[in-house]
């Protein structure tokens, strides 16, 4: 391991104090395999004790650090800096109200989330043991249930932004999860919720989503699922 | 939060379907209006007098509205869902949708003439 110098201009703001955000530089050194979230630790330890940055869990599980690092979301605790370079450019998730820094208001996000009931809905007696499923229903939703909850997909869907009323990637793809569920008897609910002009219908297979989204869940897939359910469901 | 989930429209669901099968339908329609014009011609090169013969055979007319009707749909139901994207006052989406259906007739009339017109010239 060795230490390399960088360069990092990361986005600062504080409402009430500052009037719009802007860009501060440091210049720090680091080991080569160090990721973003090593380099906003350095910074905060050594340099500049204000930064403000969401860090939990340090292993990509928790979802809390996920920003725009060079224009790309990330979750900052599993990306290392050599996929970017010597030169960062950190700033907080688009689309989000900042609270300050990097750190920005996810309330609208998980009220997003709560919308489409994300829990298991079940009507049928309860089994005495627990629920089987087949290999093809536990496939069918597998991938879909490794969602963090980091909102790096809702950030980077470009029909998120104008639009603070469409619910967005994660709750939509929470709710595919849960319709296909074979245990989940709620899915009439939920595609009631989700057939509406903010819902599954604001989704463009833009994939920005897939692109951004840490775990690598095919989204736009599961939200194209989602619609033709909906269809199926509503004619 | 909860006033901002509110039930906007429950057509969404036609809107999308109708997208799709409308992009199927152009995607026949302008293979066959590439054959039919440019390739399957008997000459080398594409003539008045041949294309106007064909624009007047029985089928022509209806391929064409067809044509017209899918292509007019399609075309203004995608600037409609963009607009929906950009556009969160009720006013200015009700204006919008007003323009674009006002745009959707204007161009049927227009396309129905011409289409018409084709079918009924004289061929000199």
């Amino acid at each position: 391991m060795a230490m390399i110098d960088i360069h990092v201009k990361i986005l600062r703001y504080q409402p009430g104090k500052d009037d719009k955000p802007g860009w501060q530089d440091f210049a720090i050194s680091v080991e080569d395999e160090a990721t973003i979230l090593d380099v906003l630790n350095e910074i905060h330890w050594r340099h500049d004790g204000t930064l403000a940055y969401r860090r939990s869990c340090r292993s990509s599980i928790c979802g809390s650090c996920a920003m725009k690092v060079n224009g790309r979301n990330v979750l900052a605790c599993e990306t290392p800096i050599h996929r970017f370079g010597s030169k960062l450019k950190i700033e907080p998730l688009s689309g989000f109200e900042i609270i300050k820094d990097l750190v920005v208001d996810l309330e609208p996000f998980f009220a997003k989330l709560k919308r489409i009931k994300p829990y298991l809905i079940v009507d049928k007696p309860l089994p005495d043991k627990e629920f089987v499923q087949t290999q093809e229903q536990l496939e069918q939703i597998g991938e879909s249930t490794l969602c963090i909850l980091c909102a790096a997909c809702s950030a980077a869907c470009p029909s998120s932004w104008p639009n603070q009323e469409y619910l967005g990637p994660a709750a939509l793809l929470k709710a595919y999860r849960f319709v296909f569920d074979s245990r989940d008897d709620g899915a009439d609910q939920r595609l009631e919720i989700v057939n509406d002009k903010n819902g599954v219908w604001r989704c463009h297979t833009i994939f920005n989503c897939m692109e951004a989204c840490p775990k690598k869940i095919k989204i736009t897939e599961y939200l194209s699922r989602l619609k033709v359910k909906v269809v199926e469901n509503s004619l | 939060m909860e006033k901002n989930f509110k039930q906007t429209s429950r057509t969404g669901s036609l809107a999308w379907l109708l997208q799709r099968l409308s992009a199927v339908v152009l995607f026949v329609l302008l293979l066959f209006h590439f054959l039919t014009y440019h390739f399957l011609t008997r000459t080398r090169a594409v003539e008045y007098r041949q294309v106007l013969e064909r624009a007047q055979s029985w089928w022509f007319p209806l391929l064409q509205f067809a044509f017209l009707i899918t292509a007019l749909y399609h075309g203004l139901n995608g600037i409609w869902s963009v607009l929906e994207d950009y556009t969160t006052n009720k006013h200015w989406r009700l204006a919008w949708y007003c323009l674009l259906l006002t745009v959707g007739v204007v161009l049927l009339f227009v396309g129905t003439l011409t289409i018409i017109k084709l079918y009924t010239l004289k061929v000199g």
